[in-house]
């Protein structure tokens, strides 16, 4: 039999609230710390304990993150989905399953590993059998797949961190897991782990946690929000940041955290932060932004510098809590009634969610606007490598704000709409400062700030904020581009597809198609991804959605002969982006079977 | 006590001073001297008036806004005219001084008082979130918020009681006439059982009393006043003002385009002949000193606010004590079974901490620290990523 190196997907069932998070982020980091290519994906339910749980693991020699298209090593722990799980198995799957569950194994076209898992967890301490039930299968993988006991030792001092007695017992687990399989099966199935050398020593991050220090690195003063899945670690990664790198020796921060009633309350303080001239931010996820529509049209209209970061997760309405998609491209981008346009930002690395974090307050700030990156429950709350965050390369820029008297009185003629140098950004003065003060107002306004509903002034003020947006698309965040020199076809796409292109990319190639690529890094849509549409053939623009929002947003505002050229690939089933589903799509369109 | 030597006593008192700073007062300026006196003949040629100061050296010009574009003889621009007065005679920089407001008729007026002051009309009920934001990056402004019954008793009453419950330091007044003014006279959650508006049924809906409301969230300011009762109001306005923490005023407003006929209990007939007064209320600010107020023959009760002023009461009929929660709710009770209007400081509390306190945040407001000092540094960025490395 030939074995099959890195390049394999274990999917692991069990019940949340079991401790099996704690099992499968050991797993998964002793693969990671043996220099093999690995992704993890969590598949939580929306409660927080006793429901079906999965953890997908994948191995990828060649990167591949996204959760592969089968599952090639099952872990049955989890009596609720037992026979489901099973049902769904490709024939010469290997099973590793709990013989102590009272459910029945009843597939034999399957490699059949039985474990007694619970009972030699009641073995080694009954209080806590369902928590060590986990770590025993950890054990037993590890032994199957050749994983070095060395690498799991520290991917447990890891995970508990200096918790001795914690880690002795979790130590413990894994070795009697191992032993158990060692003395009672022979290997009879080909997947094997080989450690590979490490020439970039990486670290794992959650991009939410990434997000949160990059916020910090951005100089946020004031961080409002209400507690959503799946945004909730950006806030409390923030707070847990703020007494290392925010706060003096006297326990004194310089960035407020206050916990809102609600996600309106958030928004009504990122705004009041901003019209005070600070650096304010909210995250959230769908439902939130909807709860807060009418605060980001009063944002725009009274040009209030804001950052609302999104983590999308499934909607419509509650939707799929814990489950991700690339779901409120339209809602952020044109936000709010009336005519809108706000800036939106696609980290699609956690790298990416760093930089986007410091860079979304000077965008605010420039701009004077709301600013809204967009990332999504893969991207934010699982894992990803990383080799470290870069500083910021600029200095802050607080954009068109006049702090000082001489600058004030150079002015000619001062309003706080008016355009002074055409772009469309006017400038402005902060309260308390005495320099041309002005009550802000969500009501139309002339150029001085006053009250006027005259219909010049309302055009002309409503013209000016469309022009101030649009005049923003080429400072923004450039597309990643990666051109080939066919030119037949150019796929778009952003955010944390970024994971899933190359898998994309090398099923399009094994089948004679090459394919240029182009990642949307913001909105409005930059002038680059214009010339990138024109020069190819055809384009096909892949989302984590069903209707194709951004495909919707660029045909909208893209000329008329770009428009043909362009196709939309849109899937969503809750679960992270699968290469095969968009391959296919993608070979569809170019067959002419545009679904 | 010359007035010369008070002066110079204060100023001696370093610690008033930087409070008084912090409250947007900057020391008294010497006012300007005045000329000799012109011989009688020509006094009564040109007959001059000279402009009132108040101790910083403003005109109350300082203080007024925009012309009212609301209904002739509206509660509302009395309100307005007694904030232009409480902020003048409290010696405020009227650039020191934020407006606030919500959406309605009320939220309307921050463009006719303290035109040197920066304002944000916000959205309908959401004015307590915006002003808590403004001032977690910059707690040296006194916040003013302007609401009314509206805003703040239907829509907005969550981010009210939230704003209380963080005891957010802003003066809060609701301009309460139990009708939407701007929608043409639509009851509200405050109007009374039996009330009756100018067109439509009586009203059958219970009322929600705002103060009572406070009082059980534990708000640490909680008066009545009456938009008629100037003095009154003018008195609790400017301890609001000296307070640290929440400070909420009703203040019954009558609405005379929709609801000041004879059945409203709303209407300034009414209000006038069913007020019940708790005090007689006076207002000693912190650089005037006490012994030059004239002192009451009967019984009073001195409170002592946050910057050095005091509040004195003074009793008229049975005794109040504003720090008896239990007090304050009973009379609310009592008046409301006989269809009365209490009206006072009902309740004051100084011992609990106010948002700031709670934020625990460096002493400079966070919008006057200088950039390189907001983002950490480089080397601490290299920390990290080495922490997360090992």
């Amino acid at each position: 039999m030939e074995s099959v190196v890195n390049d394999f997907t274990i999917n692991i069932a069990t019940a949340n609230g079991t401790g099996s998070q704690s099992a499968n982020l050991i797993l998964l980091q002793s693969l990671f710390d043996m220099g093999v290519p690995v992704s993890g994906k969590n598949l939580f339910p929306s409660n927080i304990s006793g429901l079906p749980t999965w953890y997908i693991i994948r191995l990828s020699d060649h990167g591949y993150q996204a959760p592969g298209n089968r599952t090639n090593i099952q872990i049955l722990v989890n009596p609720a989905t037992w026979v489901e799980d099973l049902a769904a198995l490709e024939p010469g799957t290997v099973v590793v399953w709990n013989e102590n569950s009272k459910l029945e194994m009843d597939r034999d076209d399957v490699i059949s590993y039985p474990i007694p898992m619970t009972k030699i967890a009641r073995g080694i301490n009954p209080k806590l059998a369902k928590l060590i039930t986990n770590i025993v299968y950890v054990g037993a993988v590890a032994e199957i797949l050749g994983i070095e006991q060395s690498a799991l030792e520290s991917a447990v001092q890891k995970q508990f961190k200096g918790k001795s007695s914690a880690i002795e017992l979790n130590s413990g687990a894994l070795l009697q897991g191992r032993e158990y399989f060692r003395e009672n099966h022979k290997k009879s199935d080909p997947y094997v782990v080989e450690s590979r050398p490490i020439e970039n020593k990486q670290f794992f991050i959650e991009g939410n946690e990434a997000a949160a220090l990059g916020l910090l690195f951005g100089g946020a003063q004031l961080l409002a929000w209400y507690p959503i899945t799946p945004s909730s670690s950006i806030c409390e990664g923030m707070i847990n940041w703020i007494p290392k790198i925010r706060t003096n020796d006297d326990g004194e921060s310089d960035c407020a955290v206050i916990q809102a009633e609600d996600e309106l309350a958030a928004a009504g303080m990122v705004l009041g932060a901003g019209w005070a001239g600070g650096r304010g931010i909210t995250a959230t996820s769908g439902p939130g932004i909807s709860l807060m529509q009418e605060f980001i049209g009063l944002g725009y209209f009274a040009e209030i510098p804001s950052v609302f970061w999104d983590v999308c997760r499934v909607g419509p309405s509650t939707g799929l809590p814990t489950r991700t998609q690339q779901s409120d491209i339209t809602l952020l981008y044109e936000g709010s009634h009336g005519d809108t346009q706000h800036i939106v930002l696609f980290p699609g690395t956690v790298e990416e969610c760093f930089e986007f974090g410091w860079r979304a307050f000077d965008i605010a700030e420039r701009f004077q606007t709301p600013v809204f990156p967009m990332s999504d429950l893969d991207l934010g709350m699982n894992r990803w490598a990383c080799s470290g965050f870069d500083y910021p390369d600029k200095p802050m820029d607080r954009g068109k704000v006049v702090r000082d008297k001489d600058v004030f009185e150079a002015f000619e003629e001062f309003g706080r709409y008016l355009d002074v140098d055409g772009d469309g950004i006017p400038y402005r003065t902060l309260p308390g400062s005495g320099m041309a003060p002005i009550l802000y107002r969500g009501t139309g306004h002339n150029p001085q700030g006053l009250y006027s509903e005259k219909p010049h002034d309302y055009y002309q003020l409503m013209t000016r904020l469309k022009d101030k947006i649009r005049g923003a698309r080429d400072e923004l965040p450039a597309p990643i581009l990666r051109e080939e020199e066919e030119q037949e076809l150019g796929i778009i796409y952003l955010g944390s597809m970024e994971n899933t292109i190359q898998e994309i990319d090398d099923i399009l190639a094994a089948n004679g198609i090459t394919a240029s690529q182009c990642r949307i890094r913001a909105l409005p849509a930059h002038s680059e991804i214009e010339k990138f549409i024109d020069r190819h053939q055809k384009t096909v623009i892949l989302e984590i959605n069903r209707d194709g929002q951004l495909y919707g947003i660029l045909r909208k505002e893209f000329p008329v002969h770009l428009v043909e050229k362009m196709h939309s690939a849109a899937y969503s089933d809750g679960m992270p982006p699968r290469a095969k589903i968009y391959a296919e799509m993608i070979m569809d369109i170019l067959q002419g079977e545009e679904k | 006590m010359s007035e010369q030597k008070e002066k110079t006593e204060r100023r001696e008192r370093p610690e008033r001073k930087a409070r008084a700073e912090r409250n947007g007062r900057s020391e008294r300026k010497e006012r300007p001297q005045r000329k000799e006196r012109p011989a009688r003949s020509e006094r009564r040629e040109r007959a001059p008036r000279p402009v009132k100061l108040n101790v910083i050296n403003e005109p109350k010009e300082s203080y007024t806004g925009g012309k009212s574009s609301l209904c002739p003889g509206c509660g509302h621009d009395q309100i307005s005219n007694v904030i232009i007065s409480a902020a003048w005679e409290n010696g405020i920089q009227p650039h020191r001084i934020a407006k606030m407001s919500g959406i309605g008729c009320s939220s309307k007026t921050p463009a006719y008082y303290l035109g040197q002051s920066h304002g944000f009309n916000t959205v309908h009920g959401r004015m307590p979130s915006v002003t808590t934001g403004a001032y977690a990056v910059n707690k040296d402004l006194l916040y003013i918020g302007v609401s009314g019954d509206g805003d703040s008793a239907s829509i907005g009453i969550g981010q009210l009681i939230h704003a209380i419950r963080r005891n957010m330091d802003m003066v809060y007044i609701v301009e309460n006439n139990g009708v939407y003014g701007l929608t043409k006279g639509q009851y509200s959650a405050t109007a009374d059982i039996g009330s009756k508006k100018k067109k439509g049924p009586i009203n059958k809906t219970q009322p929600i009393d705002l103060c009572a409301m406070a009082i059980n969230l534990g708000c640490t300011f909680v008066a009545r006043s009456f938009s008629g009762s100037k003095k009154q109001l003018n008195a609790i306005l400017k301890a609001a003002m000296s307070h640290k923490g929440f400070a909420l005023i009703d203040v019954i407003s009558p609405c005379v385009t929709f609801n000041n006929n004879d059945e409203s209990m709303r209407s300034y007939g009414y209000v006038k002949d069913n007020e019940i007064t708790l005090h007689m209320t006076d207002y000693i600010p912190h650089f005037n000193p006490i012994p030059e107020v004239e002192v009451p023959e009967g019984n009073y009760r001195d409170i002592t606010l946050h910057d050095g002023s005091t509040i004195r009461l003074e009793t008229i009929s049975d005794t109040h004590d504003p720090s008896d929660a239990v007090a304050a709710l009973t009379a609310l009770h009592q008046a409301e079974t006989q269809a009365k209007h209490v009206t006072g400081l009902l309740y004051f509390d100084n011992t609990k901490a106010s948002l700031v306190e709670d934020l625990g945040l460096v002493d400079t407001p966070l919008i006057d620290i200088p950039d390189t000092d907001l983002r950490p540094s480089e080397s601490m960025l290299e920390t990290i990523n080495e922490a997360f490395l090992a």
